[in-house]
């Protein structure tokens, strides 16, 4: 292709070069300096710290309803409540899901919302109310029969037939939880990360050669 | 150190003067390119699609909490819906990665490819895997072994002192093995093995002979070349403020610049090649990728190293009336044999016995291990598919973040984690002539310059590496005595091995080939490709040190005849 070309094409866009005239020589060689226009770096690239973003008083979820918002508190402190260290409440859990769920694909939104739901549903059907007003012993009930695979007949060897829809909402919500929570500061500490990024070289095996058979 | 040019150009134009070179492309490749000429003295320009970098947005150290959406940003998934299948592409540094939107390639319906790359200072080298492995002439003479396409018109013994002196400068950890698919070179102190890889390394040799290595990483063990050894943070790809691992704008780039030979222009889109009518190139020309002017930049040699595809493309939209189907494509070879490793064949499992709890405060290896292809090989027996593949992989304590369950006891559980091992395949992708680029009249990338269609599919042969790439990495765990072994067999699309090559192929035959021994084009005598485009095979050892050697061999090849004034 030859410049002609381009320039037919509309590449050569004089009218965006006159709109910056400062784009000239100089400022092509501070690019070539090593500066980045703050636009092409990512936030953490630029420095941002967003931990403390959702800490504030005066938080409001920006996707979930406050019936959502207070359902998913209650479940996410029981899929990973607090022990010796803070559970998912303390964690802000249910606010980082809302503020990934707001930026997310309307299917991934619903399908969030359905699990949310799904919960709710059988709450309604075994115990006539929704999921966070139930006693500790029904919500434990509960999850404990959504929280682990069916499988088919001990006697004949058939199959489950059903598709195990309580547990895959499950561990769709469980998914979502413990990615907020170890990802988060205090998921950080509750592994026992002490803060620091060096820790010296990789030692490797130090037992003697042939001692594992 | 940082990467604070001396521009030496401010204030004359840059596009006034003729260089001895024009290299495109500031990747391992381009920036070996640009120092090998700019040091014996040539005069070199440097072109780059991307800004500069610095390391100043290095975010290696900083904790996912600190991310906005922890590594879920929407901007990736707007921006950047193919790159987001890159392991490395993140919210930390995604803005590395090229926007999806402005630079479009399309692919027939029922071929997908994932083209995963960077515009910036530096290229892929910045987010490289960094494994480097030497080929061997059971790779540059597999075409004479077993019948399948065509030899390298060089030879392991060609390319031997330019691995050296790539190691050498870039500084490779390893250890030595004497295996005979497998080239040693010049290493540095090889990382540590696990408990666990030391056990699958000692079971695997008795059982099966095979051998399990540490893996050969351009990543320091010790000072070298005055940069630091590694710190074993882990994550490579967002940057390294010791400039641990290999990459070219902290290397080769910042040695061409101060032998004050050599012109880095960023933001240089380049288009096409210009011919200066008596069948020589002039130079080439360029988009300014912030205000779109078109400009012109001449040089004696026109050097591409854009990355296999980018190379090639540029040659394919550089079509004269003597050219009508791309530059230097007399043979009809330019944009065919594209190849890219085959994956996705592997296994997993639990080595129970170990009882070892993961550590957040363990230092992190930036490396795995890795076992060298031990079919077909000349001490192996003859099997039903052409060719192999190696591993690599890892064993070690993992926190348990699929433990079952939920409450107090899932806490726990993640804690006390799984000790896990791993064996993941590279298969060799075969030159086929149906696996090729060219250039769609319907698509054009944000600064006009036609885009690629890319027609790739692996075949029947990658099907089967696989395959038996599954099967032998579940044996080998088992030999080890893992438990919960799980295998995959299926066959990632092309482009997930991002180790893309060939659609400029080497040869001795011009009338098969597009390039000589020496990476100059048969056809224009000062028009050079040397990046990945010009390998005649993919082998399946990860390619960027061989890409590496090679063009530290062209140069020198091109250094004598500016000596002998041919160019």
């Amino acid at each position: 292709m030859k410049r002609r070309e381009l320039i037919r094409r509309g590449v050569f866009a004089g009218a965006v070069a006159a709109l910056r005239p400062g784009l000239g020589m100089a400022q092509g060689a501070s690019q070539a300096a090593g500066t980045a226009r703050s636009s092409e770096l990512t936030p953490a690239q630029s420095g941002v710290d967003a931990s403390k973003d959702l800490a504030g008083a005066g938080w409001k979820p920006l996707f979930l309803d406050e019936h959502q918002n207070e359902t998913l508190i209650v479940l996410s402190d029981l899929m990973i409540p607090a022990t010796d260290t803070p559970g998912a409440k303390a964690a802000l859990v249910n606010r980082t899901i809302d503020l990934v769920l707001a930026a997310e694909t309307s299917e991934v939104q619903r399908a969030f919302l359905n699990s949310l739901g799904f919960l709710d549903g059988e709450s309604m059907r075994r115990f006539k109310a929704a999921f966070r007003y139930l006693s500790r012993e029904d919500q434990d009930d509960l999850l404990h029969g959504m929280a682990y695979p069916r499988v088919g007949s001990k006697w004949t060897g058939e199959a489950e037939t059903k598709p195990d829809i309580g547990h895959e909402h499950f561990e769709a919500l469980k998914k979502s939880i413990m990615t907020a929570y170890y990802s988060s500061q205090m998921g950080a500490q509750e592994l026992g990360w002490d803060g620091a990024f060096t820790h010296g070289t990789f030692a490797g095996c130090e037992h003697p050669e042939g001692s594992h058979k | 150190m940082s990467m604070n040019f001396d521009i030496s150009y401010l204030g004359q134009d840059v596009l006034q003067q003729t260089y001895d070179a024009v290299v495109v492309g500031s990747g391992a490749t381009g920036g070996w390119a640009a120092k090998q000429l700019a040091e014996a003295g040539l005069k070199v320009v440097l072109l780059e699609a991307g800004r500069a970098v610095s390391r100043a947005e290095f975010t290696e150290h900083m904790p996912a909490y600190k991310l906005k959406y922890r590594d879920h940003s929407p901007e990736i998934a707007r921006t950047r819906p193919v790159q987001k299948q890159c392991y490395a592409c993140m919210e930390y540094n995604y803005e590395w990665f090229v926007n999806d939107l402005e630079n479009p390639y399309s692919t027939p319906p029922d071929k997908p490819f994932t083209w995963q790359r960077l515009r910036i200072l530096g290229g892929r080298s910045l987010v490289w895997g960094r494994q480097s492995y030497r080929m061997s002439d059971n790779d540059f003479k597999a075409a004479s072994r077993d019948g399948y396409g065509d030899d390298w018109p060089i030879s392991y013994a060609d390319l031997a002192p330019y691995y050296d002196i790539v190691e050498k400068y870039v500084g490779i950890t390893g250890a030595a093995e004497g295996n005979e698919m497998l080239p040693d070179g010049q290493f540095l102190p090889p990382m540590k093995m696990s408990c666990g890889e030391i056990l699958l390394r000692d079971r695997v040799k008795a059982k099966f002979g095979r051998t399990v290595t540490i893996g050969r990483a351009a990543v320091l063990t010790q000072v070298h070349n005055g940069r630091a050894a590694c710190h074993y943070c882990g994550p490579c790809e967002r940057g390294c403020s010791t400039f641990s691992y290999f990459s070219s704008p902290f290397t080769t780039v910042k040695d061409a610049v101060k032998s004050g030979n050599c012109t880095v222009i960023t933001n240089a889109v380049v288009s096409h090649v210009d011919m200066d009518g008596t069948n020589k190139a002039r130079g080439v020309t360029y988009v300014d990728r912030l205000t779109r002017q078109v400009k012109e930049v001449r040089g004696k040699a026109v050097i591409l190293c854009a990355q296999a595809l980018e190379s090639t493309r540029i040659l394919l939209n550089s079509s004269t009336r003597e050219y009508p189907n791309g530059l230097a494509n007399s043979s009809g070879a330019l944009g065919r044999y594209l190849m890219d490793h085959v994956v996705g064949g592997g296994a997993t499992g639990h080595l129970s016995d170990f009882k070892i709890a993961p550590n957040a405060n363990e230092p992190r290896r930036p490396n795995g291990i890795y076992v060298p292809r031990f079919r077909n090989t000349p001490s192996s027996k003859k099997e039903r598919f052409l060719r192999g593949y190696g591993y690599q992989g890892g064993a070690g304590a993992e926190f348990n973040f699929i433990a079952e369950g939920y409450g107090a006891l899932l806490k726990k559980s993640v804690k006390e984690g799984v000790y896990g091992a791993s064996l993941g395949a590279f298969g060799e992708s075969l030159a086929r002539w149906d696996n090729y680029i060219e250039i769609d009249s319907d698509l054009k990338d944000a600064w006009g310059i036609p885009a690629l269609r890319i027609s790739m599919t692996h075949g029947d042969n990658e099907a089967a590496l696989m395959e038996d790439a599954g099967a032998t990495a579940a044996e080998m765990l088992e030999a080890a005595g893992a438990k919960d072994i799980r295998v995959r067999t299926r066959v990632e699309m092309p482009g997930m091995a991002i180790h893309e090559l060939g659609t400029a192929r080497m040869g001795n035959d011009p009338k098969k080939s597009v390039l000589n021994a020496f990476n100059q084009t048969h056809d224009v005598k000062n028009v050079f490709v040397m990046d990945g485009a010009s390998f005649v095979s993919s082998a399946c050892q990860n390619p960027t040190l061989t890409m590496m050697a090679v063009t530290v061999r062209a140069c020198a090849s091109l250094i004598d005849r500016f000596r002998r004034s041919e160019i």
